[in-house]
């Protein structure tokens, strides 16, 4: 899975360059070496949130138009993270086990959206590039609009 | 730029932000829109104490913080209370751009208050209407 994930992914390593870097270079900057175990922290954090959103619209098809919005996000992080460094190891979870049953399908994206959300905010807190620092404030920004969508769709949420 | 001057920056920009939740607040009828006076009224509450928290940064890294401006321009009509949350979603938007370049002056402590800020901005869209998106504040990145 690694091989494949990365194939299409290298072609954005570019993609974390300095929207505000002052040098004026326009040449692209990877993350420094030291945030290299750090991103891959945070790809593994995404890939394991995708396959629980994957696992959770195949139980339940009914929340494909609810969780298609955050599984549009997680490749579009993905692809700009996993890109940035080229030796990233990309994890194959194994798929989770998720009941056919709605409120509960969408309680388990709700819990691993969180765990993506502390990966993500502990990989801005921690990166030594403040470029990759925003890059990364911005998924975790994302990912916590997504978990407050998705508590509008649980029990008693504004979609239940 | 430095720390200082993203922290100015982020503090220029909320003096506006007060201002402006203050006057979109002033538009918005207690009696007809109640939800969104509260929705505002939290907005309000919120980014001035941004701006207090971001007066003390601003000492602390040996600055002098800048000033409000008198007044502050506001886009559009600003009458109906979808255009007033429109206009305060907006101005969200706009914060989590600001504390995104805080995010990546800075370090420790002050970033991962920007981030806490730039994270709440982000879900306060939503309060008024916005929804959620891939790149908050980050436009450059939402490309196809």
């Amino acid at each position: 899975m690694g091989a494949a994930l990365l194939a299409p992914l290298a072609v954005t390593a570019c993609d974390i360059d300095p929207p505000a870097r002052d040098n004026g270079s326009a040449e692209p900057t990877p993350p420094p070496p030291e945030d290299s175990e750090l991103v891959a922290a945070v790809v593994a954090a995404l890939v394991r949130a995708r396959s629980v959103v994957e696992a959770a619209t195949l139980a339940v098809p009914g929340l494909t138009p609810v969780l298609e919005p955050v599984a549009t996000s997680h490749a579009a992080h993905l692809e700009v993270l996993a890109g940035a460094v080229a030796d990233t190891d990309v994890p194959a979870p194994a798929p989770p086990t998720i009941a056919g049953d709605r409120d509960r399908a969408l309680a388990v994206v709700r819990r691993s959206e969180q765990r993506l959300l502390r990966e993500v905010r502990r990989g801005c807190v921690g990166a030594a590039s403040g470029d990759l620092a925003r890059v990364l404030a911005s998924v975790a920004a994302s990912t916590a609009q997504h978990g407050a969508a998705l508590a509008d769709q649980g029990p008693g949420g504004e979609g239940s | 730029m430095t720390v200082l001057d993203a922290l100015q920056a982020t503090l220029a920009a909320e003096h506006a932000a007060v201002y402006t939740y203050g006057v979109l607040g002033a538009r918005t009828s207690q009696a007809t829109s109640p939800a969104l006076l509260e929705t505002l009224t939290a907005g309000y509450r919120r980014h001035r104490a941004r701006r207090d928290q971001l007066r003390l940064m601003v000492r602390d890294a040996g600055g002098d913080p800048v000033a409000a401006e008198v007044a502050y321009d506001l886009d559009g009509p600003l009458l109906r209370p979808a255009q007033i949350a429109r206009a305060a979603a907006d101005l969200e938007a706009g914060s989590v751009e600001v504390l995104l370049a805080l995010v990546a002056r800075s370090s420790g402590s002050v970033r991962e208050w920007a981030l806490t800020e730039a994270t709440w901005s982000a879900v306060w869209q939503l309060e008024l209407g916005g929804t959620a998106q891939t790149w908050p504040g980050a436009p450059e990145l939402d490309r196809p």
